[in-house]
């Protein structure tokens, strides 16, 4: 062992961690780069601009357009109230059909094969039936919304481990404590799954029952922006969508992480001395 | 045990009587306007009509070879830009999130860019259901290219496979399980989207066929397609689930 | 073995020489850094057995794959056949038998056989031959429709080790190939391997920890050091192949298996040692 060799490496060196995250960034800004120069210099601008011409028609018309940001701020309520009532209906269904072996066992198929109707066929008749207004958009979005949370809270009902139950049952629980202290945190990581599911599909129902409702709302500027070849403004608004979808995922995605139980961080663990963690890497 | 389910299939055939039987008494009593919901009789009077006026099979045939179409390059691409990140771990760590990230966004948003690009025939639907179809397959692949046994491969290649070799060989036949999951979501996105954006904007297909009933007024011949559409998406959710238990019932006896 | 005759200077070479290799892993003077290697030199001649033996993370296995070029080592070179290796495999010279058994499960076992061939540009009409013929060796004939998960751990570990012999190299690696094997399992299987040696005249290198194992299949034996591995001394067995079992009941037998336990166990407790006091043991090295 020659003492150079022993010598720390000096010069570049990243942790690998960052290197993957700047690279994924890297990715991202050269998608946006070749984007930008692809619409500059090389595209027919009745079909694409470059990233520049799309984010001045960010600021304006889109952003600065009383009737689009009024169809944005209705689009967000419909979301939330079509997220809202999945949950709320979306539980309900999934624990009373849980709770039960009968139901469980009769009805669960029956909602797995409702799930696997593809709901877009009833596009026209849900705006049939509700009309062109908010309505349509948020039952839409209910109605895509509503299968995941329920399948994942039947599954996350029947994951409970017989074992803890059994030693909740050992150990004198009431039925109301088994329920409280085991089922339900036993549920919460599929329930999220649901629940991060039903988000997707909520805002995928919300979304193609605003783009086929051309007459107001979303659909309409998009079908405006579509048709007269103008594709500035339909790339922002597009962008100002995608947004509030990432948005709301992440809304998920926080509060999955603060409410699970056991995937919060852990608390921090004191070293005991003289466990030195270089050498236990041999 | 077998009375148990036998309780099941009463209540399932009591779930599935009650509805049929609401939807007789509800349009013969006149409950529901028949522009919401048609009499039963008069759905399949209006299927036997587009049948014998040949009005059925054009828009079916359509609708099928776009599916088929976005669906052949959906998996293509999806398999192949599995194969490609997962041939660095760097990359896969790298790209992954970004593949994952922009599929929890509804693509259905971008819908109207690909009316632009390519117009309002089936080229837009083609082209919308295989980016949407390639999501899934290419997190399918990604997950089960991306974690083969070394073993194998280190196998494969103290014995001279080439890559191509080592990608037929090797890596397809393991990671197969797990594509063939994201493939079977993969279909079922891309029958989904194709018939929503036909629905959406578009001058033929089953979607398209829909919609014009719905415009037209004409009730009875929407729920004629839809009730199609159901039937054939339910059908073929049975039919996959089947060869798929028949599969695992067959890879757990050997 | 064609493929070797072909250059006239081979013959007269020894199939295998390494010289110097040195192994660190991991970036030198950080906390993680290993010296595995330490300037280890070998030959092993053309249709020779060799048997790496030492303590359990002594680079015996690290060594088998620099020679397999799978891993280029930080210094030092080998050459096969007198053509350096460069960390990148060499399939028409050297085959692998690896610990684990790495037969395809989606594949029977006859299938096996044929991609293997397939990968190393053997002729089609040869496969089903040539891997019969390797079965037939083994005891295995009557399995080779089967699935992997359909034989024995046992079983599967004899094809697999008939896989590495089909193939024509002059050269087959093995890395512990016998170890998640019983006692009884392994005995057989080094017979038939004592067997299939003088048949074939491959020359071997082989990894184990089983000082039986060495005595009984080696012309050579090579012991060596705990970490950082290098070689403490090479003992020769001097026993023509095949081996019937009766060489086990020879008092010569016992006589080196205890030479090479006095020899080991010095290197064991260090290695012991070192397990639990890593950091003295590393100041010490």
């Amino acid at each position: 062992m020659s003492a150079a060799a022993d010598a720390p490496k000096s010069g570049f060196a990243m942790p690998r961690a960052r290197a993957v995250k700047l690279t994924r960034w890297a990715i991202i800004a050269g998608a946006a780069l070749f984007l930008e120069i692809y619409g500059r210099f090389f595209a027919d601008p009745a079909f694409m601009q470059p990233v520049s011409a799309v984010l001045k028609a960010l600021i304006h018309p889109i952003l600065s357009d009383p009737r689009i940001l009024q169809a944005l701020g209705l689009t967000i309520f419909e979301i939330g109230a079509a997220y809202g009532l999945s949950i709320v209906f979306g539980s309900l269904i999934g624990v009373a059909i849980g709770s039960a072996n009968l139901p469980r066992k009769s009805l669960y198929p029956v909602i797995l094969l409702l799930y696997a109707i593809p709901q877009v066929s009833l596009m026209p008749l849900v705006v049939l039936i509700f009309g062109l207004g908010p309505a349509a958009k948020i039952f839409f979005g209910f109605s895509h919304g509503i299968f995941p949370i329920i399948v994942n809270t039947v599954s996350g009902m029947r994951n409970s481990n017989e074992l803890f139950l059994r030693a909740a049952g050992s150990m004198g629980a009431s039925r109301a404590q088994i329920i409280r202290h085991v089922l339900f945190p036993n549920m919460v990581p599929s329930f999220f799954v649901g629940l991060r599911l039903a988000m997707t599909l909520t805002l995928l129902g919300v979304i193609l029952a605003e783009l086929y409702v051309s007459t107001g709302g979303i659909g309409y500027f998009t079908r405006l922006y579509a048709e007269s070849y103008n594709p500035a403004p339909l790339f922002a608004l597009t962008g100002v969508l995608a947004a509030i979808a990432l948005a709301f995922n992440g809304l998920v995605r926080i509060a999955e992480r603060r409410l699970t139980p056991g995937l919060r961080a852990a608390p921090a663990v004191k070293t005991p001395k003289g466990n030195n963690p270089e050498g236990t890497a041999l | 045990m077998k009375s148990e389910n036998a309780a099941q299939r009463i209540i399932q055939f009591a779930f599935i009587a009650l509805a049929g039987g609401a939807w007789y008494w509800a349009t013969a009593a006149g409950k529901i306007s028949p522009l919401f919901l048609p009499r039963p009789e008069s759905v399949w009077n209006a299927f036997n009509r587009l049948l014998t006026l040949g009005q059925f099979w054009p828009p079916v045939r359509i609708t099928l070879l776009t599916i088929a179409q976005a669906y052949a390059i959906a998996a293509l691409c999806g398999i192949l830009a599995g194969y490609l990140v997962t041939r660095s771990k760097f990359a896969t760590e790298a790209v992954e999130p970004i593949i994952a990230g922009l599929f929890t966004i509804p693509i259905t948003l971008f819908f109207p860019m690909f009316i632009l690009f390519f117009g309002i025939g089936t080229g837009s639907k083609i082209a919308y259901g295989a980016v949407y179809g390639f999501f899934p397959i290419a997190l399918s692949a990604i997950a089960g290219l991306g974690h083969v046994d070394e073993r194998y491969l280190r196998a494969a290649q103290t014995m001279g496979a080439s890559r191509l070799e080592t990608f037929r060989h090797v890596l397809l036949p393991y990671a197969f399980p797990v594509i063939l999951t994201g493939l079977r979501i993969g279909f079922f996105i891309c029958f989904a989207s194709v018939l929503g954006g036909e629905t959406l904007s578009s001058v033929s297909g089953v979607g398209r066929n829909i919609a014009l009933a719905a415009e037209l007024m004409e009730p009875a011949r929407m729920y004629a397609w839809i009730a199609f559409v159901i039937l054939t998406a339910v059908s073929l959710n049975m039919l996959v689930t089947a060869l798929e238990n028949h599969a695992a019932r067959r890879a757990g006896r050997s | 073995m064609t493929d070797v005759s072909q250059s006239p200077s081979a013959a007269a070479a020894p199939a295998i020489t390494i010289r110097g290799v040195t192994q660190r892993f991991g970036d030198a003077g950080s906390s993680q850094s290993v010296l595995a290697l330490d300037n280890v030199s070998l030959e092993v001649a053309r249709g020779e057995f060799v048997c790496l033996l030492g303590p359990s993370g002594c680079g015996k296995s690290t060594l088998l794959n620099i020679v397999g070029g799978l891993i280029r080592p930080s210094q030092g070179e080998v050459t096969v056949s007198g053509r350096r290796v460069d960390g990148a495999p060499r399939p028409d010279e050297i085959a692998f038998v690896f610990q684990e058994s790495t037969l395809f499960p989606w594949y029977t076992v006859i299938e096996n056989f044929r991609i293997a061939l397939k990968f190393q540009r053997v002729p089609k009409a040869e496969w089903d031959d040539r891997a019969m013929a390797a079965l037939r060796a083994v005891g295995m004939a009557g399995f080779s429709g089967h699935y992997p998960n359909q034989l024995s751990v046992g079983m599967r570990q004899r094809v697999n080790m008939a896989r590495g012999i089909c193939v024509k190299t002059g050269i087959l690696l093995m890395d512990e190939p016998f170890a998640a094997l019983d006692e009884q399992t392994r005995m057989v299987l080094g017979e038939d391997l004592s067997i299939l040696l003088a048949e074939t005249g491959k020359t071997i290198v082989f990894v184990t920890h089983s000082l039986a194992e060495a005595v009984f299949l080696s012309d050579r034996i090579v012991v060596m050091t705990a970490r950082p591995g290098s070689i403490k001394t090479i003992i020769d067995v001097g026993e023509p192949h095949p081996r019937s079992p009766d060489f086990m009941l020879e008092p010569r037998f016992g006589e080196l298996r205890n030479e090479l336990y006095a020899l080991l166990r010095d290197e064991i407790r260090k290695t012991m040692a070192s397990q639990r006091d890593p950091a003295a043991a590393r100041g010490g090295a």
